[in-house]
């Protein structure tokens, strides 16, 4: 774990100050059945390729944000704020 | 003995056909294991495809440990009778598979650490598994080159001995389960990449692969790390997340160690091979990737808690690093199912951390179920249907680094 | 076997007027400053350096790089150094490795005879059945593995380091390429790390004592004074740092390089790399090619001019192109006899003055020709060449011998590439030049001199120039004068490689398979031509599996000498076109110590600010999480009774704590919590668990509200930070407004308990602590002990009590005035060891340790803290889902019928099956027997009849008990 990250509020770092909060996920309406309720809970697109993911920088500025992410190749397109 | 003087292809190449009963998507173990049990129950027209070559997935990246001393009902019997099965794969294939039961040693440096292990030897216990929780004088004794003193950081206060354990050379496994397989007359294509599977009403019907379509009405998805990519062509979400583990090995030292060590709190499992290499495993990296380049803070990591538990190992030097891409369930335990929306598709994925030492009870049960259409027992707990059932194995609270 | 020093000379590195004496295997040897241990070695006669790994075998001193695996020595106890390249010190002890009883008599040598028992994949052919037989077999096997020895008994000697570096340009190797590339880009302004492996720089240039023409002004000079030259220069830059006697292992994701520098680890994060590694000499294949006395051109020269000591009195040069020429010159100049020069080329493409005048000095030069076999039992006694044909086929029976003492072979070379394909780049097969070569170098990444596969100085000096403009210039784009000399010198350098591939030839591939002699590919793990050949004929016949099957390029050279070879061998049998991309070149680069890696002994562990009181009134400390805490200071059992029948103080600082403010502070904790806080009292504090969306339980603790706007969170130790990323995790994106604020280090806490705590603890503070004032599940700001306080009334031992929260510098002020004003009622400090116990005799749950990671509050009988009727919270729909289909085990108190005791861990048994499990138990005074809390199938948790735990081995009865033990209706509590 040694890419680069670019923190919306620090600037880019070493991937090691942040913490992985996976990938980004609407959270369905509690009225859903209980089969996509489980999809929600359970199923990952495991994307392979770009995946946007929540990120927390731990050793910073401790906030969420959100990045574009190649999980083939680790190379971050873009970071932001979830607004 | 006279085999050794003969010249014999261990496997044969073949074209591709443009049908088979059968198509497996993985030649790692797994994959390999399930065609040969397919057909030794007479099923043969299979075909075992890969994207690169014969075990060169996790398959010969794991470190190669073995034990069945898992924590709940559920797992402990399939993992036990994949551990029956090594036991009697050099003979069943004939080919040496180099099976070491050294033993196999799970530390608890806390309190709750030794209950969770307590759980385990209790469970074990009961469903005849040989596991017992030892204390720091007999683990000295086992295992004399471990530091077990008080001093240390995170003192040991109890492991969890199992001594039917230990370690076996992972690339062996697959090359004998290629053979029997291709003595049998089922083919397998390495360099054969799927990019496509077809579906005609609910039903498996194609695979299409860069050497062309192959007709077929059955998929079984053996792969790790592309298990997610494979099963979307069919149209199916899986509860995957796939993580980069890395290891590393030194330079061969004359034996000092001859127990698997397996530490949770310290993230770090180390053994000592036949070759006199020392093994050093991470637990998996805290992010999604299918990267595979090693990274070098893992690699930091793991010496200093290596070092931890060993600190005569100092100057012993790192040959290599590498790392492997598991495929992490929310249980910790893996998916061997039909898939309801899809007939014909079969998973047998998810096999996170612990997928080696599952390779030849995995390729059974995956086997049985073709052959009689039926799920076996050993692996109704690990159907894709927990998940909407609210059925998840216990095994998570046994996880962390569960090698 | 005697050697003499050559006369002083200005390229020597030793110090000859000053010796230093070692001890080798026992014996004395004595050395002069600046010497390698294998120069020393070589010097005082020694030709025998090690055993290999399988057979035995003796080896010499091949590379004299650090490259191979022949030198490999225990020093002073370090197992495996590589004695070329380690420096004598006075008085260092030196032990041969993987030899008995010496490396002169190995016994175990007698595999050597029986290698014909030993093909490739012996083992996994063999011992197959009886199925003992392979057990018994490796307890044999295991004991003859390994190389070095590792002291089991040996103190650890520490001292390692790591350090963190920022730079603009690395350049990776000191040689001419380098030093040119940095001194190019350090002229362009960039800050320059310059990182080369040697003690001083100058690459290969540091041995050369021919001279060079066509490079310049400075054409003329010899190689060590051109590398004296570019040395100055470059040292004379102030933005060109040098790390010297520093080696880069591995190229990481976002430019980190990892650096070892002698014990310490440079972490050096780059912008742009310039890899300028060089390459590296590797054996021909052929008969014996592992003999002592067969030794690289590079090794020969090392020994030669580094160190003045003569390699051999006979020599004979095998190569494929000048070198071997110059080589030749060199060792004739050094007073060595030159018995043949065998060139493979078929015709010489200049320099026919040269091959008079080695003729003249009676040296006779063989074109066309190439070495069959090396002879001789423990050391070189002559070599067996052979001539070629037109299409580089040997003619067998032609075969000549020609004495001596020293082949020196300068025949393949293979560029030192690894950080190329770690950095992103391919290394691709080049078929004229026979090298495996960088290719699609990522934007970021640069290459210059052997590393290219173009050996030969002018080139390098201009690729070097090229790659310090190119990599300077990508980063400072406003150096516009950079681009137009980027393009002359771009020209410069296409001419010079053209010039250079046109001539060059490499050296035949000759080894053949079927033969009973031993032809090295790879000599750390003895894998012979014919072992590979076998294993591609048995199926193994792409590089990545026969690698696997026949264990090439694993030894400690890492494939330095094996991979080139390996792969055209796997080729030539598989019929195949050589693979084009090489195997995964792994990091490290080379081999790197546990201790480099793992760095400073560094084990963080918290202390809370009362942690001084508990070392100093002599408490047994343990390790929860990362915090240390008193496990007791006297017994548990003496501690609970202090508690229950007088007062006590616990140290509770490591509660995780936080605060949270702003307008929507109420709607959050409704949100995350399965309680409701909106509705609760200023002034009050109410219980809360946090379950995930699943349902599962992932935190417990207190909630007080401060003001309207503002509430104090407790969590369990060790888990606040994860607390705070879920409140804010739960907040990003939505239109909730709070400030989450974790206050954990900056408070401490205790906690006083017991029936006279009240009566202790007024003495220290103003606040009216009665009942009616002060009530159970009340908070209150007050003053303690002259400190700032947040004291909440709640009770998790069972006891009247108030939890204190003062800050943290404040701790030990209030904690020495507590333990002064309970003096009179015999106050007691106590630790977990008594909290255990009393907080399970009011059945109070620990999450983490009562409940796992598929817990829920309405099978962990917390049924009451979760309030469907409020709106959506986190957990809701999975918990209504788990109502709906009814719990299936449940957290239940027990008592156990007899004197036994249970532990946390032991199964609960229904019908021989484990169907549950002991949380915690422990042995209650109050109840005289051992209570706990057990997971429990839902039948037997409503059922009347005991249930059963297995304890060692025989089931225990046990009884469910569904209130508390201690007080279950809490007056004591309220009291």
């Amino acid at each position: 774990m040694s890419f680069l990250l670019a923190c919306p509020n620090c600037g880019e770092r070493s991937v090691y100050e942040f913490r992985s909060g996976g990938e980004f996920r609407q959270r369905p309406p509690a009225s859903v059945s209980s089969h996509e309720w489980a999809r929600y809970l359970y199923l990952r697109k495991n994307e392979a390729g770009e995946t946007t993911e929540w990120w927390y920088h731990q050793l910073g500025c401790r906030s969420w944000f959100l990045a574009v992410r190649d999980t083939r190749t680790n190379l971050v397109k873009e970071t932001y704020e979830h607004d | 003995m006279l085999q050794l003087f003969r010249t014999q292809r261990m496997w044969h190449q073949h074209d591709l056909k443009d049908h088979y009963d059968v198509v497996i998507i993985g030649a790692g173990v797994h994959g390999l294991a399930a065609a040969y049990y397919l057909g030794k129950q007479g099923i043969k027209n299979v075909a075992v495809l890969d994207r690169g070559y014969l075990g060169g997935g996790n398959s010969g990246r794991n470190t190669a440990i073995l034990r069945a001393n898992y924590r709940t009902a559920e797992a402990i019997p399939f993992y036990d009778e994949s551990l029956r099965l090594y036991q009697e794969l050099s003979q069943e294939v004939d080919f040496n598979v180099l099976f070491s039961q050294i033993g196999h040693l799970t530390l608890a440096h806390t309190d709750t650490g030794v209950d969770g292990l307590r759980v385990r030897a209790e469970a074990n216990a009961l469903l005849g598994v040989n596991s017992r929780l030892v204390f720091p004088e007999e683990i000295k004794s086992l295992v004399p080159a471990m530091d077990v003193s008080k001093a240390a950081h995170a003192p040991i206060q109890a492991a969890l001995y199992h001594p039917p354990g230990g370690i076996i050379r992972h690339d062996a496994v697959v090359w004998g389960y290629a053979r029997g397989a291709d003595r049998m007359g089922i083919e397998i294509h390495p360099h054969t990449e799927v990019h496509a599977i077809d579906t005609d009403n609910g039903q498996i019907s194609a695979v299409h692969t860069n050497r062309g379509r192959i007709a077929t009405n059955t998929v079984v998805n053996a792969t790790s790390g592309w298990c997610s990519t494979i099963a979307r062509m069919v149209d199916v979400d899986l509860p995957i997340v796939s993580h980069p583990l890395q290891a590393c090995v030194t330079e061969p030292l004359k034996p000092f160690l001859d127990k698997v060590i397996v530490s949770a709190t310290l993230h770090v499992y180390v053994n000592q091979t036949d070759r006199g290499e020392v093994v050093i495993g991470a637990e998996i990296d805290p992010y999604a990737s299918y990267n595979s380049a090693s990274t070098l803070p893992t690699l930091e990591m793991m010496a200093a808690h290596a070092l931890e538990l060993f600190p005569i190992l100092e100057e012993a030097r790192v040959l290599r690093q590498w790392s492997g891409i598991c495929d992490m369930t929310p249980d910790f335990s893996p998916i061997i199912s039909t898939v309801p929306e899809v007939r014909g598709f079969i998973l047998n994925v998810g096999w996170g951390t612990y997928g080696f030492k599952a390779g030849p009870a995995g390729g059974k049960t995956v086997a049985e179920l073709i052959v009689t259409n039926k799920t076996p027992t050993l692996i109704e707990p690990f159907a894709l249907s927990r998940f909407y059932e609210d059925r998840l194995v216990g095994e998570k609270a046994a996880a962390a680094v569960s090698h | 076997m005697s050697t003499t020093r050559l006369p002083p000379h200005p390229a020597h590195v030793i110090d000859h007027e000053q010796t230093l004496t070692f001890s080798f295997a026992g014996e004395r040897i004595q050395a002069r400053a600046g010497d390698t241990i294998a120069s020393a070695l070589y010097a005082a006669g020694r030709r025998t350096f090690s055993r290999s790994f399988k057979y035995h075998r003796p080896r010499g001193l091949l590379c004299g790089a650090g490259q191979c695996p022949n030198c490999l020595m225990n020093v002073d106890g370090t197992p495996s150094v590589r004695a070329c390249t380690e420096p004598v010190r006075q008085g260092m002890r030196v032990q041969p490795q993987n030899a008995w009883p010496s490396l002169r008599y190995d016994l175990l040598s007698i595999i050597d005879r029986f290698d014909w028992l030993l093909p490739i994949g012996f083992y996994y052919k063999t011992f197959i059945r009886p199925r003992f037989f392979w057990p018994l077999a490796e307890k044999f096997l295991r004991r003859a593995a390994g190389l070095g020895e590792i002291n089991t008994q040996a103190k650890p000697k520490g001292g390692y380091d790591h350090e963190y570096r920022y730079t603009d340009i690395t350049v990776v190797g000191g040689g001419p390429a380098g030093l040119t590339a940095a001194h190019e880009a350090a002229n362009l302004g960039c800050q320059v790390t310059l990182i080369d492996d040697q003690p001083k720089l100058g690459g290969h240039l540091r041995f050369q004592t021919g001279t060079y023409d066509n490079i310049g002004e400075q054409s003329g000079l010899t190689g060590f004074a051109l590398a004296r030259s570019l040395r100055e220069r470059v040292t004379s830059q102030p933005n060109i740092d040098v790390l010297s006697s520093a080696t880069v292992f591995g190229g990481y994701e976002g430019g980190l390089l990892g650096v070892m520098q002698a014990k310490r680890l440079i972490h050096l994060r780059t912008q742009r790399v310039i890899i300028a590694t060089g390459s590296h000499e590797y054996p021909a294949v052929f008969t014996n090619n592992d003999l002592p006395g067969v030794m690289l051109g590079s090794g020969v020269r090392r020994l030669l001019h580094l160190y003045g000591v003569q390699p051999g009195t006979r020599a004979v040069v095998v190569c494929h192109d000048d070198t071997g020429w110059t080589l030749a010159d060199e060792l004739l100049d050094s007073g060595i006899r030159v018995a043949a020069v065998v060139d493979s080329r078929y015709r010489l493409p200049d320099a026919p003055d040269s091959v008079e005048q080695l003729q003249r000095s009676g040296v006779e030069v063989l074109t066309s020709y190439a070495i069959q076999a090396a002879r001789g039992t423990n050391h070189v006694e002559g070599a067996l060449v052979v001539p070629l044909d037109a299409q580089r086929n040997p003619f067998p029976h032609a075969s000549r011998f020609i004495p001596c003492d020293l082949i020196c072979l300068s025949t393949d070379r293979t560029p030192t590439a690894a950080l190329v394909a770690q950095s992103g780049g391919e290394l691709v097969y080049d078929a004229t030049l026979g090298q495996t070569l960088p290719q699609q170098l990522p934007p970021q990444v640069f290459c210059a001199g052997d590393v290219t596969g173009i050996h030969l100085l002018p080139a390098t000096l201009v690729q070097g120039r090229l790659a310090g403009l190119r990599a300077a210039h990508s980063l400072r784009a406003s150096e516009t004068s950079a681009s137009s000399h980027i393009q002359t010198l771009q020209h410069e350098c296409e001419a010079l490689e053209q010039e250079y591939r046109r001539h060059y030839e490499p050296y035949p591939q000759l080894g053949h398979a079927w033969t009973s002699k031993k032809q090295f590919v790879c000599v750390c793990e003895d894998i012979t031509h014919k072992d590979l050949a076998q294993g591609v004929a048995e199926g193994f016949d792409e590089v990545e599996t026969l690698k696997r099957y026949s264990t090439f390029s694993m030894g400690p050279c890492q494939g330095r000498m094996c991979a080139t070879s390996s792969a055209r061998i796997c080729a030539r049998y598989a019929g195949a076109e050589l693979a084009t991309r090489a195997t995964t070149a792994r990091p490290p680069v080379t081999p790197v110590p546990l201790g480099v890696l793992a760095g400073r002994k560094h084990q963080p562990e918290k202390h809370t600010p009362l942690h001084h009181r508990h070392i100093a009134l002599g408490a047994e400390m343990m390790l929860l999480g990362s915090w240390k805490r008193p496990y007791a200071y006297t017994t548990p059992s003496e501690e609970h009774q202090a508690v229950r029948e007088r007062v006590g103080i616990i140290d509770v600082s490591t509660l995780g704590k936080l605060e949270v403010k702003g307008k929507d502070a109420a709607r959050l904790l409704d949100k995350v919590y399965t309680h409701t806080f909106s509705t609760l009292r200023v002034g009050r504090i109410r219980y809360g668990v946090m379950c995930d969306d699943s349902g599962i339980i992932i935190d417990d603790g207190t909630v007080s509200r401060l003001a309207d706007d503002h509430f104090f969170l407790t969590t369990t130790t060790g888990n606040v930070e994860f607390v705070e990323q879920w409140l804010k995790w739960w907040m990003a994106g939505t239109d909730l407004c709070a400030h989450v604020t974790n206050m954990t280090g900056g408070l401490a806490a205790m906690n006083i308990a017991g029936p006279k705590a009240r009566q202790v603890f007024s003495q220290l503070t103003d606040t009216d602590l009665s009942s009616e004032a002060f009530s159970y599940m009340a908070c209150r700001r007050a003053t303690v002990a002259g400190a700032p306080a947040l004291l909440l009334r709640i009770g998790f031992v069972g006891e009247t009590g108030w939890e204190i929260h003062v800050p943290a510098e404040c701790g030990e002020q209030v904690w020495d005035a507590i333990m002064a004003a309970g003096a009179g009622f015999q106050i007691i400090p106590f630790g977990v060891g008594a909290q255990r116990i009393l907080r399970l005799e009011k059945k109070h749950v620990i999450v983490g340790q009562d409940t796992d990671a598929l817990s829920n509050p309405l099978e962990a009988d917390m049924e009451w803290v979760v309030k469907f009727n409020k709106d959506d919270f986190i957990g809701k729909r999975g918990l209504q889902a788990i109502q709906e289909r009814g719990p299936r085990h449940k957290l239940v108190g027990f008592a156990l019928r007899d004197s036994g005791m249970a532990e946390g861990g032991q199964a609960v048994v229904v019908n021989g099956q484990p169907a549950g499990r002991v949380a915690s138990a422990a042995f209650s005074p109050t109840a005289g027997k051992c209570v706990g809390l057990a997971w429990v199938p839902v039948e037997v948790a409503s059922g009347t009849s005991p249930f059963q735990i297995r304890i060692n081995g025989t089931d225990a009865q046990a009884d469910v008990i569904d209130d508390a033990f201690y007080d279950p209706q809490g007056e004591r509590l309220r009291s």
